[in-house]
């Protein structure tokens, strides 16, 4: 369905105790990429095994660090891989679709953009988002200058393609799940080009129930206030 | 002298003790000591006189030096809980980086 060359391209998986659902995400992914490479962020179960013979790279943690580390990790993992040109990150649990990354890579390729973040609130596919999340989600992308100077409307989407010059100077120090809203803070900082392509988000039963608890919203915000008195 | 009073110099002498031993990090760590020496002498005076401390209370505008202290205690006490958190944002930003030093140098590359 595409004509880019995927043989430059890394997708990059974070993933915490998925042993159910990493062998499906991750052959599903293989079956379009050459290249994946899943961080085991200290799982307690045989996600690491199940990833690596599903045909991804595994790069274990040796404890649990949370998402953000895991993403920054699975960068540094991936950009000294020879080769390596453009970058996705894609949650473990299932809940993106491949279709999306290929339509994200696609439009990264036309090099208006150095950075495309998924967004479940635009376009016309049908948006299946439980009420109360959505109302948070897009509460967040407003609470956000960077987001609102950026003009974007997901602020906690796991699906971005990126190019080299973002994956060199990625820098990820909230290892919580902070990281969605640093991410964007940097690519305000770092002058990245950003844009936004809407995808569809999988809500299945299993992904709603490993998802981010609402209430942990508040620990977003307050991250996002103390992370300028930190030196980095 | 009351034994109370007897009580609180001499803990506050044991954690001077205690803190001049101490010895890491020279140069940042010698204003603390310095401040330190100040805070004991000046809790030292306050338990011998401690009506003193009302009268100091008088210039700000609060009634008793018991109140006084209090409000400086909570001060503290805010000032404290908040370097903590920043310092333990800090060593966890470490800790990461080491993990992932030690997880980058153990990656497994599929055969196929």
């Amino acid at each position: 369905m595409s004509s880019i060359d995927t043989s430059g391209v890394w997708i990059i998986v974070p993933a915490f105790n998925e042993g159910q659902v990493i062998g499906d995400v991750v052959a599903d992914l293989r079956s379009a990429f050459a290249h994946v490479v899943v961080v085991d962020d200290g799982s307690r179960d045989d996600t690491a095994d199940v990833a690596l013979r599903a045909g991804a790279h595994v790069v274990p943690h040796p404890v649990n660090l949370g998402q953000g580390a895991a993403i920054q990790t699975g960068v540094e993992y991936a950009r000294r891989q020879p080769g390596a040109e453009l970058f996705a990150t894609f949650d473990a649990d299932g809940q993106h679709r491949v279709k999306d990354v290929l339509a994200m890579l696609e439009r990264i390729s036309g090099g208006d953009a150095d950075l495309v973040i998924g967004t479940r609130f635009t376009g016309s596919t049908i948006v299946r988002t439980p009420p109360l999340k959505r109302l948070i989600l897009r509460t967040a992308a407003f609470l956000s200058p960077s987001s609102r100077r950026l003009g974007l409307t997901d602020a906690h989407n796991g699906l971005r393609v990126f190019n080299r010059t973002v994956a060199e100077h990625l820098n990820l120090t909230m290892s919580g799940m902070s990281h969605a809203s640093e991410f964007i803070k940097l690519a305000d900082e770092n002058r990245w080009r950003v844009t936004e392509q809407p995808v569809e988000i999988l809500y299945t039963a299993y992904s709603l129930s490993k998802g981010q608890p609402l209430l942990n919203g508040v620990n977003i915000v307050f991250d996002g206030f103390l992370r300028g008195k930190m030196r980095r | 002298m009351n034994w109370i009073q007897v009580l609180l110099i001499v803990a506050v002498v044991a954690l001077l003790v205690y803190l001049l031993r101490s010895r890491t990090n020279a140069k940042a760590k010698a204003w603390v000591k310095v401040g330190y020496v100040l805070f004991v002498v000046a809790a030292i005076y306050a338990i011998l006189r401690p009506d003193d401390t009302t009268v100091v209370a008088n210039w700000l505008g609060v009634d008793r030096g018991a109140d006084l202290l209090s409000y400086a205690l909570m001060i503290a006490f805010v000032f404290t809980t908040l370097s903590t958190y920043l310092r333990f944002k800090e060593l966890e930003l470490r800790y990461a980086r080491l993990a992932r030093a030690v997880a980058l140098q153990s990656a497994r590359t599929p055969d196929h």
